[in-house]
Protein backbone atom coordinates (compact mmCIF):
# COMPACT_ATOMS: atom_id res chain seq x y z
CA UNK A 1 0.00 0.00 0.00
CA UNK A 2 1.13 3.48 -0.67
CA UNK A 3 2.53 5.68 1.64
CA UNK A 4 -0.14 8.14 1.79
CA UNK A 5 -3.38 7.71 3.88
CA UNK A 6 -5.79 10.51 2.97
CA UNK A 7 -5.84 12.31 0.08
CA UNK A 8 -7.76 15.98 -0.63
CA UNK A 9 -7.35 17.90 -3.43
CA UNK A 10 -9.21 20.71 -4.44
CA UNK A 11 -12.00 20.09 -2.11
CA UNK A 12 -14.76 22.71 -2.18
CA UNK A 13 -18.44 22.28 -0.33
CA UNK A 14 -21.11 24.87 0.61
CA UNK A 15 -24.31 25.11 1.95
CA UNK A 16 -26.30 26.92 -0.26
CA UNK A 17 -25.07 30.37 -0.91
CA UNK A 18 -22.54 30.02 2.08
CA UNK A 19 -19.03 28.39 0.37
CA UNK A 20 -17.56 26.92 3.74
CA UNK A 21 -15.08 24.96 1.75
CA UNK A 22 -13.33 26.92 -1.14
CA UNK A 23 -10.86 24.43 -2.53
CA UNK A 24 -8.57 22.69 -0.31
CA UNK A 25 -5.57 20.05 -0.41
CA UNK A 26 -4.67 18.04 2.41
CA UNK A 27 -2.26 14.98 2.92
CA UNK A 28 -2.24 12.63 5.39
CA UNK A 29 0.74 10.60 5.18
CA UNK A 30 -0.15 7.08 6.76
CA UNK A 31 1.19 6.45 10.79
CA UNK A 32 0.76 10.62 10.59
CA UNK A 33 -0.92 12.68 13.01
CA UNK A 34 -2.44 16.30 11.38
CA UNK A 35 -4.00 18.74 13.37
CA UNK A 36 -6.42 20.92 11.97
CA UNK A 37 -6.72 24.21 13.94
CA UNK A 38 -8.18 27.66 12.85
CA UNK A 39 -11.24 29.70 13.91
CA UNK A 40 -15.14 29.07 15.08
CA UNK A 41 -16.59 28.47 11.80
CA UNK A 42 -14.00 28.52 9.79
CA UNK A 43 -15.12 25.14 8.27
CA UNK A 44 -13.04 22.68 10.73
CA UNK A 45 -16.07 20.27 11.32
CA UNK A 46 -16.86 20.22 7.39
CA UNK A 47 -13.32 19.43 6.64
CA UNK A 48 -13.15 16.55 8.48
CA UNK A 49 -16.89 15.15 7.70
CA UNK A 50 -16.06 15.48 3.98
CA UNK A 51 -13.20 12.59 4.95
CA UNK A 52 -15.74 10.08 5.57
CA UNK A 53 -18.99 11.60 3.34
CA UNK A 54 -21.27 12.33 6.16
CA UNK A 55 -20.89 15.79 3.53
CA UNK A 56 -21.19 15.48 0.27
CA UNK A 57 -18.49 17.87 -1.03
CA UNK A 58 -19.71 19.74 -4.24
CA UNK A 59 -16.37 19.39 -6.01
CA UNK A 60 -12.19 17.86 -5.88
CA UNK A 61 -11.46 14.18 -4.92
CA UNK A 62 -11.12 12.47 -1.88
CA UNK A 63 -9.09 9.36 -1.64
CA UNK A 64 -8.72 7.21 1.74
CA UNK A 65 -6.21 4.24 1.54
CA UNK A 66 -6.46 3.86 -2.33
CA UNK A 67 -10.32 4.17 -2.25
CA UNK A 68 -11.91 6.80 -4.02
CA UNK A 69 -14.82 8.58 -1.58
CA UNK A 70 -15.92 11.10 -4.82
CA UNK A 71 -16.09 8.19 -7.12
CA UNK A 72 -20.16 7.91 -8.31
CA UNK A 73 -20.00 3.55 -7.79
CA UNK A 74 -18.17 3.85 -4.52
CA UNK A 75 -19.40 1.41 -1.56
CA UNK A 76 -19.59 4.46 0.83
CA UNK A 77 -21.22 1.87 3.87
CA UNK A 78 -17.90 -0.46 3.19
CA UNK A 79 -15.33 2.45 2.77
CA UNK A 80 -16.73 4.11 5.82
CA UNK A 81 -15.95 0.88 8.14
CA UNK A 82 -12.15 1.91 7.28
CA UNK A 83 -12.77 5.29 8.73
CA UNK A 84 -13.15 6.04 12.48
CA UNK A 85 -15.59 8.95 13.25
CA UNK A 86 -14.95 10.73 17.06
CA UNK A 87 -17.55 13.44 17.61
CA UNK A 88 -17.22 16.27 20.02
CA UNK A 89 -20.95 15.43 21.68
CA UNK A 90 -19.59 11.59 21.44
CA UNK A 91 -22.99 10.48 19.85
CA UNK A 92 -22.92 6.74 22.41
CA UNK A 93 -25.91 4.97 21.43
CA UNK A 94 -27.83 5.65 24.20
CA UNK A 95 -30.64 2.36 24.13
CA UNK A 96 -27.34 0.00 24.52
CA UNK A 97 -25.04 -0.74 26.84
CA UNK A 98 -20.74 0.10 26.67
CA UNK A 99 -20.29 -3.66 25.19
CA UNK A 100 -23.38 -3.38 23.10
CA UNK A 101 -22.04 -0.23 21.70
CA UNK A 102 -18.85 -1.40 20.78
CA UNK A 103 -20.04 -4.89 19.03
CA UNK A 104 -22.98 -3.78 17.36
CA UNK A 105 -21.38 -2.08 14.14
CA UNK A 106 -19.29 -5.14 13.97
CA UNK A 107 -21.72 -7.90 14.36
CA UNK A 108 -24.26 -5.78 12.03
CA UNK A 109 -21.52 -4.25 9.10
CA UNK A 110 -18.46 -6.87 9.35
CA UNK A 111 -20.77 -9.74 10.53
CA UNK A 112 -18.54 -10.73 12.83
CA UNK A 113 -19.52 -13.38 15.01
CA UNK A 114 -21.00 -12.63 18.61
CA UNK A 115 -17.69 -13.92 20.39
CA UNK A 116 -15.46 -12.45 18.17
CA UNK A 117 -17.24 -9.06 18.61
CA UNK A 118 -17.07 -9.61 22.32
CA UNK A 119 -13.59 -9.88 22.25
CA UNK A 120 -12.51 -7.29 20.04
CA UNK A 121 -14.33 -4.89 22.54
CA UNK A 122 -12.84 -5.98 25.44
CA UNK A 123 -9.63 -5.40 24.57
CA UNK A 124 -10.39 -2.12 23.00
CA UNK A 125 -12.17 -1.15 26.16
CA UNK A 126 -8.47 -2.32 27.66
CA UNK A 127 -7.03 0.29 25.61
CA UNK A 128 -8.69 3.13 26.51
CA UNK A 129 -8.95 2.11 30.95
CA UNK A 130 -12.39 1.21 30.81
CA UNK A 131 -12.86 -2.44 30.95
CA UNK A 132 -14.95 -2.51 34.15
CA UNK A 133 -17.54 0.03 32.01
CA UNK A 134 -18.61 -3.19 29.97
CA UNK A 135 -21.95 -3.25 31.44
CA UNK A 136 -22.87 0.23 32.12
CA UNK A 137 -25.14 2.23 30.27
CA UNK A 138 -23.76 5.47 28.28
CA UNK A 139 -25.92 8.11 31.03
CA UNK A 140 -23.71 5.94 33.95
CA UNK A 141 -20.90 7.42 32.41
CA UNK A 142 -18.61 10.78 32.51
CA UNK A 143 -18.01 12.99 29.72
CA UNK A 144 -14.85 12.12 29.69
CA UNK A 145 -15.53 8.00 30.21
CA UNK A 146 -18.33 8.33 27.17
CA UNK A 147 -15.67 10.05 25.16
CA UNK A 148 -13.58 7.34 25.65
CA UNK A 149 -15.76 4.47 25.18
CA UNK A 150 -16.58 6.62 21.42
CA UNK A 151 -12.71 5.91 20.91
CA UNK A 152 -13.01 2.33 21.35
CA UNK A 153 -15.91 1.65 19.43
CA UNK A 154 -14.75 3.16 16.74
CA UNK A 155 -11.30 1.51 16.76
CA UNK A 156 -13.32 -2.50 17.42
CA UNK A 157 -13.73 -1.83 13.47
CA UNK A 158 -10.08 -1.59 12.81
CA UNK A 159 -9.94 1.46 11.38
CA UNK A 160 -6.93 2.94 8.80
CA UNK A 161 -8.07 6.23 9.32
CA UNK A 162 -9.26 7.82 12.94
CA UNK A 163 -10.94 11.25 12.43
CA UNK A 164 -11.58 13.40 15.70
CA UNK A 165 -13.86 16.97 15.69
CA UNK A 166 -12.75 18.42 18.90
CA UNK A 167 -13.23 15.92 20.73
CA UNK A 168 -12.51 16.97 23.89
CA UNK A 169 -14.44 20.60 23.86
CA UNK A 170 -17.45 19.51 25.53
CA UNK A 171 -15.37 18.29 28.71
CA UNK A 172 -14.51 19.25 31.92
CA UNK A 173 -11.29 20.47 32.32
CA UNK A 174 -10.16 17.65 34.59
CA UNK A 175 -11.60 15.16 32.29
CA UNK A 176 -9.73 16.00 29.23
CA UNK A 177 -6.21 14.80 30.23
CA UNK A 178 -8.12 11.47 30.15
CA UNK A 179 -8.94 11.37 26.38
CA UNK A 180 -5.62 12.99 25.12
CA UNK A 181 -4.00 10.57 27.00
CA UNK A 182 -5.86 8.22 24.99
CA UNK A 183 -4.92 9.71 21.90
CA UNK A 184 -1.74 10.12 22.22
CA UNK A 185 -1.16 6.62 23.10
CA UNK A 186 -3.39 5.94 19.46
CA UNK A 187 -0.56 8.38 17.96
CA UNK A 188 2.41 6.13 19.24
CA UNK A 189 0.79 3.12 18.13
CA UNK A 190 0.98 4.25 14.62
CA UNK A 191 -2.43 5.30 14.24
CA UNK A 192 -3.09 7.51 11.49
CA UNK A 193 -5.38 10.54 12.87
CA UNK A 194 -7.02 13.71 11.66
CA UNK A 195 -7.61 15.63 14.73
CA UNK A 196 -9.83 18.97 14.75
CA UNK A 197 -8.59 20.16 18.12
CA UNK A 198 -8.04 23.72 20.31
CA UNK A 199 -5.56 21.79 22.36
CA UNK A 200 -2.39 23.33 21.40
CA UNK A 201 -0.18 21.48 23.73
CA UNK A 202 -1.33 18.41 22.89
CA UNK A 203 -1.08 19.35 18.55
CA UNK A 204 2.34 20.65 19.37
CA UNK A 205 3.65 17.49 21.17
CA UNK A 206 1.73 14.89 18.86
CA UNK A 207 0.84 16.53 15.58
CA UNK A 208 3.35 15.35 12.31
CA UNK A 209 2.20 18.56 10.73
CA UNK A 210 -0.74 21.61 11.77
CA UNK A 211 -2.96 22.91 9.65
CA UNK A 212 -4.23 26.23 10.23
CA UNK A 213 -8.04 27.16 8.26
CA UNK A 214 -9.75 30.16 8.03
CA UNK A 215 -12.14 31.21 5.82
CA UNK A 216 -12.40 28.16 3.66
CA UNK A 217 -8.65 27.90 3.14
CA UNK A 218 -5.92 26.76 4.15
CA UNK A 219 -3.26 29.65 5.24
CA UNK A 220 -0.82 28.01 6.94
CA UNK A 221 0.22 23.97 7.07
CA UNK A 222 3.65 22.58 8.49
CA UNK A 223 5.20 21.27 11.43
CA UNK A 224 3.33 21.94 14.60
CA UNK A 225 7.12 23.92 15.78
CA UNK A 226 6.78 26.08 12.65
CA UNK A 227 3.09 26.78 12.75
CA UNK A 228 2.45 26.92 16.32
CA UNK A 229 5.34 27.94 17.44
CA UNK A 230 6.56 30.72 15.03
CA UNK A 231 3.75 31.24 12.53
CA UNK A 232 4.29 33.17 9.76
CA UNK A 233 1.04 34.71 8.35
CA UNK A 234 -0.55 37.22 10.41
CA UNK A 235 -4.01 35.69 10.70
CA UNK A 236 -1.83 32.66 12.01
CA UNK A 237 -0.45 35.07 14.58
CA UNK A 238 -3.83 36.79 15.40
CA UNK A 239 -5.37 33.54 16.06
CA UNK A 240 -2.60 31.66 17.99
CA UNK A 241 -2.45 34.70 20.19
CA UNK A 242 -6.13 34.73 21.03
CA UNK A 243 -5.97 31.06 21.86
CA UNK A 244 -2.66 31.09 23.98
CA UNK A 245 -3.86 33.75 25.87
CA UNK A 246 -7.36 34.14 25.90
CA UNK A 247 -7.70 37.21 28.66
CA UNK A 248 -5.68 39.65 26.53
CA UNK A 249 -7.26 39.13 23.27
CA UNK A 250 -10.95 38.91 23.45
CA UNK A 251 -12.88 38.67 20.26
CA UNK A 252 -14.86 42.04 21.12
CA UNK A 253 -11.83 43.32 22.64
CA UNK A 254 -10.69 46.30 20.53
CA UNK A 255 -6.79 47.04 21.71
CA UNK B 1 -62.17 46.80 58.22
CA UNK B 2 -61.49 45.51 54.30
CA UNK B 3 -60.73 41.47 54.47
CA UNK B 4 -57.07 41.13 52.61
CA UNK B 5 -57.18 39.13 49.75
CA UNK B 6 -55.71 36.04 51.61
CA UNK B 7 -58.76 35.79 53.86
CA UNK B 8 -61.28 36.25 50.90
CA UNK B 9 -59.66 33.27 49.10
CA UNK B 10 -60.26 31.73 52.13
CA UNK B 11 -64.16 32.47 52.77
CA UNK B 12 -65.04 32.21 49.24
CA UNK B 13 -63.49 28.16 49.60
CA UNK B 14 -65.05 27.54 52.13
CA UNK B 15 -68.29 29.06 51.02
CA UNK B 16 -68.13 26.65 48.19
CA UNK B 17 -67.29 23.58 50.58
CA UNK B 18 -70.68 24.54 52.33
CA UNK B 19 -72.36 24.85 49.07
CA UNK B 20 -71.49 21.25 48.23
CA UNK B 21 -72.57 19.62 51.27
CA UNK B 22 -75.85 21.35 50.85
CA UNK B 23 -76.16 20.03 47.86
CA UNK B 24 -74.92 16.60 48.51
CA UNK B 25 -77.78 16.55 51.65
CA UNK B 26 -80.89 17.57 49.05
CA UNK B 27 -79.70 14.58 47.23
CA UNK B 28 -79.81 12.09 49.48
CA UNK B 29 -82.88 13.29 50.55
CA UNK B 30 -84.90 13.42 47.80
CA UNK B 31 -83.16 10.30 45.92
CA UNK B 32 -85.40 7.42 45.53
CA UNK B 33 -82.16 4.95 46.49
CA UNK B 34 -84.58 1.78 46.34
CA UNK B 35 -85.10 2.92 42.42
CA UNK B 36 -81.55 3.79 42.40
CA UNK B 37 -80.24 0.05 43.62
CA UNK B 38 -82.64 -1.81 41.44
CA UNK B 39 -81.85 0.36 38.23
CA UNK B 40 -77.98 0.05 38.88
CA UNK B 41 -76.95 -2.38 41.31
CA UNK B 42 -79.28 -5.47 40.72
CA UNK B 43 -77.43 -8.25 42.39
CA UNK B 44 -78.81 -11.08 40.61
CA UNK B 45 -78.29 -9.58 37.41
CA UNK B 46 -74.89 -9.50 38.41
CA UNK B 47 -74.45 -12.49 39.35
CA UNK B 48 -75.51 -13.56 36.15
CA UNK B 49 -72.90 -12.11 34.32
CA UNK B 50 -70.29 -13.64 35.78
CA UNK B 51 -68.44 -15.46 35.01
CA UNK B 52 -69.06 -15.03 31.26
CA UNK B 53 -68.22 -11.34 31.43
CA UNK B 54 -64.74 -12.02 32.81
CA UNK B 55 -64.31 -15.44 30.34
CA UNK B 56 -65.87 -14.20 27.41
CA UNK B 57 -66.43 -10.68 27.17
CA UNK B 58 -63.29 -8.98 28.92
CA UNK B 59 -61.35 -11.84 27.58
CA UNK B 60 -62.65 -10.81 23.94
CA UNK B 61 -62.07 -6.83 24.65
CA UNK B 62 -58.27 -8.03 25.14
CA UNK B 63 -57.90 -10.10 22.38
CA UNK B 64 -59.48 -7.82 19.86
CA UNK B 65 -57.66 -4.89 20.91
CA UNK B 66 -54.54 -6.46 20.98
CA UNK B 67 -54.80 -7.53 17.44
CA UNK B 68 -55.99 -4.09 16.35
CA UNK B 69 -52.63 -2.32 18.33
CA UNK B 70 -50.14 -4.74 16.55
CA UNK B 71 -51.53 -4.27 13.03
CA UNK B 72 -51.73 -0.44 13.99
CA UNK B 73 -48.43 -0.47 15.19
CA UNK B 74 -47.53 -2.02 12.15
CA UNK B 75 -49.02 -0.25 9.70
CA UNK B 76 -48.50 2.95 11.78
CA UNK B 77 -44.10 2.41 11.79
CA UNK B 78 -44.74 1.81 7.83
CA UNK B 79 -46.78 5.10 7.50
CA UNK B 80 -44.23 7.04 9.49
CA UNK B 81 -41.39 5.96 8.05
CA UNK B 82 -42.90 7.16 4.43
CA UNK B 83 -43.88 10.04 6.09
CA UNK B 84 -40.34 10.82 6.51
CA UNK B 85 -39.07 9.63 3.10
CA UNK B 86 -37.09 11.20 0.39
CA UNK B 87 -39.64 10.37 -2.32
CA UNK B 88 -42.37 12.70 -2.13
CA UNK B 89 -45.13 10.40 -3.53
CA UNK B 90 -44.82 8.39 -0.26
CA UNK B 91 -45.22 11.41 2.07
CA UNK B 92 -48.22 12.19 0.00
CA UNK B 93 -49.89 8.76 0.24
CA UNK B 94 -48.65 8.93 3.83
CA UNK B 95 -50.53 12.27 4.68
CA UNK B 96 -53.42 11.73 2.63
CA UNK B 97 -54.21 8.47 4.91
CA UNK B 98 -53.55 9.66 7.82
CA UNK B 99 -55.70 12.59 7.36
CA UNK B 100 -58.47 10.46 5.71
CA UNK B 101 -58.65 7.82 8.95
CA UNK B 102 -58.34 10.92 11.34
CA UNK B 103 -61.03 12.65 10.08
CA UNK B 104 -63.55 10.33 9.87
CA UNK B 105 -65.70 8.05 12.75
CA UNK B 106 -63.94 5.02 13.35
CA UNK B 107 -67.59 3.52 13.45
CA UNK B 108 -67.41 4.23 9.77
CA UNK B 109 -64.54 1.54 9.36
CA UNK B 110 -65.88 -0.88 11.23
CA UNK B 111 -68.93 -0.18 8.49
CA UNK B 112 -66.97 -0.33 5.46
CA UNK B 113 -65.19 -3.60 6.48
CA UNK B 114 -68.01 -5.78 7.95
CA UNK B 115 -70.57 -4.76 4.73
CA UNK B 116 -69.23 -2.58 2.66
CA UNK B 117 -66.16 -4.69 1.52
CA UNK B 118 -67.61 -7.70 1.46
CA UNK B 119 -70.14 -6.27 -1.03
CA UNK B 120 -67.23 -4.47 -3.44
CA UNK B 121 -64.84 -7.13 -3.75
CA UNK B 122 -66.57 -10.28 -2.79
CA UNK B 123 -63.98 -10.74 0.29
CA UNK B 124 -65.46 -12.44 3.40
CA UNK B 125 -63.30 -11.74 6.49
CA UNK B 126 -63.87 -13.94 10.00
CA UNK B 127 -64.20 -11.53 13.03
CA UNK B 128 -60.80 -11.79 14.34
CA UNK B 129 -59.49 -10.23 10.78
CA UNK B 130 -62.40 -7.39 10.81
CA UNK B 131 -61.36 -5.89 14.05
CA UNK B 132 -57.85 -6.41 13.61
CA UNK B 133 -58.05 -4.69 10.14
CA UNK B 134 -60.55 -2.27 11.44
CA UNK B 135 -58.84 -1.15 14.72
CA UNK B 136 -55.73 -1.22 13.03
CA UNK B 137 -56.65 1.28 10.28
CA UNK B 138 -57.75 3.53 12.85
CA UNK B 139 -54.95 3.41 15.22
CA UNK B 140 -52.54 3.29 12.43
CA UNK B 141 -53.38 7.14 11.41
CA UNK B 142 -53.21 7.95 15.17
CA UNK B 143 -49.94 6.14 16.04
CA UNK B 144 -48.02 7.43 12.26
CA UNK B 145 -47.67 11.06 13.92
CA UNK B 146 -46.63 10.02 17.49
CA UNK B 147 -44.05 7.18 15.51
CA UNK B 148 -42.77 9.97 13.17
CA UNK B 149 -42.39 12.47 16.06
CA UNK B 150 -40.72 9.99 17.95
CA UNK B 151 -38.28 9.02 14.69
CA UNK B 152 -37.39 12.95 14.67
CA UNK B 153 -36.65 13.29 18.49
CA UNK B 154 -33.82 11.11 18.00
CA UNK B 155 -30.65 13.06 18.22
CA UNK B 156 -29.11 13.18 14.43
CA UNK B 157 -25.95 12.31 16.16
CA UNK B 158 -27.09 9.16 16.62
CA UNK B 159 -27.63 8.88 12.98
CA UNK B 160 -24.23 9.76 12.20
CA UNK B 161 -22.18 7.89 14.26
CA UNK B 162 -24.19 4.89 13.01
CA UNK B 163 -23.50 6.03 9.17
CA UNK B 164 -19.40 6.87 10.02
CA UNK B 165 -19.04 3.19 11.44
CA UNK B 166 -20.43 1.50 8.44
CA UNK B 167 -24.17 1.29 8.51
CA UNK B 168 -26.64 2.05 5.71
CA UNK B 169 -29.27 4.24 6.36
CA UNK B 170 -31.82 1.80 6.37
CA UNK B 171 -29.80 -0.42 9.08
CA UNK B 172 -28.76 2.53 11.23
CA UNK B 173 -32.57 2.70 10.82
CA UNK B 174 -33.71 -0.34 12.44
CA UNK B 175 -30.87 -0.85 14.82
CA UNK B 176 -30.47 2.68 16.32
CA UNK B 177 -33.45 5.14 15.63
CA UNK B 178 -36.25 3.33 15.86
CA UNK B 179 -35.49 1.37 19.29
CA UNK B 180 -34.92 5.12 20.80
CA UNK B 181 -37.57 6.17 19.35
CA UNK B 182 -40.12 3.86 20.78
CA UNK B 183 -38.72 4.19 23.91
CA UNK B 184 -39.23 7.90 23.64
CA UNK B 185 -42.65 7.17 22.62
CA UNK B 186 -44.00 4.56 24.99
CA UNK B 187 -46.40 6.99 27.07
CA UNK B 188 -48.49 8.79 24.09
CA UNK B 189 -48.41 4.88 22.35
CA UNK B 190 -49.79 3.76 25.69
CA UNK B 191 -52.58 6.29 25.74
CA UNK B 192 -53.37 4.95 21.73
CA UNK B 193 -54.18 1.74 23.76
CA UNK B 194 -56.34 3.16 25.55
CA UNK B 195 -58.02 4.51 22.97
CA UNK B 196 -57.94 1.67 21.16
CA UNK B 197 -59.45 -0.35 23.70
CA UNK B 198 -62.94 1.44 23.95
CA UNK B 199 -63.04 1.64 20.13
CA UNK B 200 -63.35 -1.80 20.47
CA UNK B 201 -66.89 -1.79 21.37
CA UNK B 202 -67.57 -0.46 18.15
CA UNK B 203 -67.63 -4.19 16.88
CA UNK B 204 -71.15 -3.96 17.86
CA UNK B 205 -72.66 -3.47 14.86
CA UNK B 206 -70.92 -6.52 13.57
CA UNK B 207 -72.83 -9.86 14.02
CA UNK B 208 -71.17 -11.64 16.61
CA UNK B 209 -71.97 -15.58 17.78
CA UNK B 210 -72.20 -16.19 21.73
CA UNK B 211 -68.43 -16.74 22.48
CA UNK B 212 -67.28 -13.84 20.32
CA UNK B 213 -69.00 -10.99 22.36
CA UNK B 214 -67.20 -8.46 23.84
CA UNK B 215 -67.65 -6.14 26.61
CA UNK B 216 -70.29 -4.14 25.03
CA UNK B 217 -71.62 -6.29 23.27
CA UNK B 218 -71.85 -8.19 25.98
CA UNK B 219 -73.54 -5.41 28.14
CA UNK B 220 -76.11 -4.70 25.38
CA UNK B 221 -77.25 -8.06 25.35
CA UNK B 222 -77.47 -8.70 29.40
CA UNK B 223 -79.48 -5.26 28.67
CA UNK B 224 -82.00 -6.75 26.34
CA UNK B 225 -82.69 -9.64 28.57
CA UNK B 226 -83.11 -7.58 32.83
CA UNK B 227 -83.53 -3.81 31.78
CA UNK B 228 -81.56 -2.31 34.81
CA UNK B 229 -78.56 -0.45 34.02
CA UNK B 230 -76.24 -2.72 36.07
CA UNK B 231 -75.24 -4.75 33.24
CA UNK B 232 -73.79 -1.98 32.25
CA UNK B 233 -72.13 -0.73 35.24
CA UNK B 234 -70.37 -4.13 35.31
CA UNK B 235 -68.89 -3.85 31.69
CA UNK B 236 -68.14 -0.29 32.34
CA UNK B 237 -65.69 -1.37 35.36
CA UNK B 238 -64.75 -3.93 33.65
CA UNK B 239 -63.61 -1.43 30.87
CA UNK B 240 -61.56 1.03 33.81
CA UNK B 241 -60.43 -2.28 34.81
CA UNK B 242 -57.78 -2.78 31.62
CA UNK B 243 -57.79 1.36 31.10
CA UNK B 244 -57.29 3.24 34.50
CA UNK B 245 -53.96 0.58 35.07
CA UNK B 246 -52.80 1.68 31.29
CA UNK B 247 -53.32 5.39 32.20
CA UNK B 248 -50.94 4.63 35.27
CA UNK B 249 -48.34 3.05 33.14
CA UNK B 250 -48.12 5.78 30.83
CA UNK B 251 -48.17 8.42 33.90
CA UNK B 252 -45.76 6.42 35.13
CA UNK B 253 -43.49 5.56 31.99
CA UNK B 254 -43.60 9.56 30.78
CA UNK B 255 -42.46 10.30 34.96
CA UNK B 256 -39.33 8.26 34.30
CA UNK B 257 -38.72 9.58 30.53
CA UNK B 258 -38.27 12.70 32.47
CA UNK B 259 -41.50 14.36 30.93
CA UNK B 260 -39.32 14.83 28.03
CA UNK B 261 -42.09 15.60 25.83
CA UNK B 262 -42.75 14.84 22.26
CA UNK B 263 -44.69 17.47 20.25
CA UNK B 264 -46.81 15.30 17.36
CA UNK B 265 -47.75 17.26 14.61
N1 LIG C 1 -25.43 21.49 7.71
C1 LIG C 1 -25.15 22.80 7.56
N2 LIG C 1 -26.04 23.62 6.95
C2 LIG C 1 -25.77 24.94 6.78
N3 LIG C 1 -24.65 25.52 7.19
C3 LIG C 1 -23.72 24.76 7.82
C4 LIG C 1 -23.93 23.38 8.03
N4 LIG C 1 -22.85 22.87 8.67
C5 LIG C 1 -22.01 23.91 8.84
N5 LIG C 1 -22.52 25.04 8.33
C6 LIG C 1 -21.87 26.36 8.31
O1 LIG C 1 -20.59 26.20 7.74
C7 LIG C 1 -19.64 27.00 8.40
C8 LIG C 1 -18.48 26.16 8.86
O2 LIG C 1 -18.95 25.26 9.85
P1 LIG C 1 -18.01 24.22 10.58
O3 LIG C 1 -18.85 23.49 11.56
O4 LIG C 1 -17.28 23.42 9.58
O5 LIG C 1 -16.99 25.19 11.32
P2 LIG C 1 -15.89 24.80 12.39
O6 LIG C 1 -14.61 25.32 11.88
O7 LIG C 1 -15.95 23.36 12.71
O8 LIG C 1 -16.33 25.67 13.64
P3 LIG C 1 -16.27 25.30 15.20
O9 LIG C 1 -14.88 25.54 15.66
O10 LIG C 1 -17.22 26.28 15.81
O11 LIG C 1 -16.71 23.89 15.34
C9 LIG C 1 -20.36 27.71 9.53
O12 LIG C 1 -20.67 29.01 9.11
C10 LIG C 1 -21.62 26.90 9.71
O13 LIG C 1 -22.67 27.71 10.14
MG1 LIG D 1 -16.57 22.20 14.41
Amino acid sequence: MSEISVEITGLKKSFGSLDVLKGLDVTVNRGDVVCIIGPSGSGKSTLLRCVNLLEEPNDGKIVVNGVELTDQDVDIDLARTKIGMVFQSFNLFSHLNVLANLTVAQRKVLKRGEKEAQEIALRNLERVGLLEKANSMPAQLSGGQQQRVAIARALSMDPDVMLFDEPTSALDPELVGDVLGVMRQLADEGMTMLVVTHEMQFAREVADKVIFMDGGYIVEEGPAAEVIGNPQEPRTQEFLARVLDPTHHGPSDPV
Amino acid sequence: MALSKRKRAEYFRYSQYTLLVVAALVIAFFADWEQIRTAFFNFKTMGDMFPNVITIALKNTLIYTALGFAFGLALGLVLALMKLSSIAPYRWIATIYIEFFRGIPALLVFIGLAFGVPLAFQLQFDIYSTVMLALGIVGAAYMAETIRAGIQAVPKGQVEAARSLGMSQGRAMITIVIPQAFRIILPPLTNELILLTKDSSLIYIIGLARDQYELTKFGRETLSRSPSLTPILVVGLCYLIITLPLGYLSRYLERRSGGKKVSVL
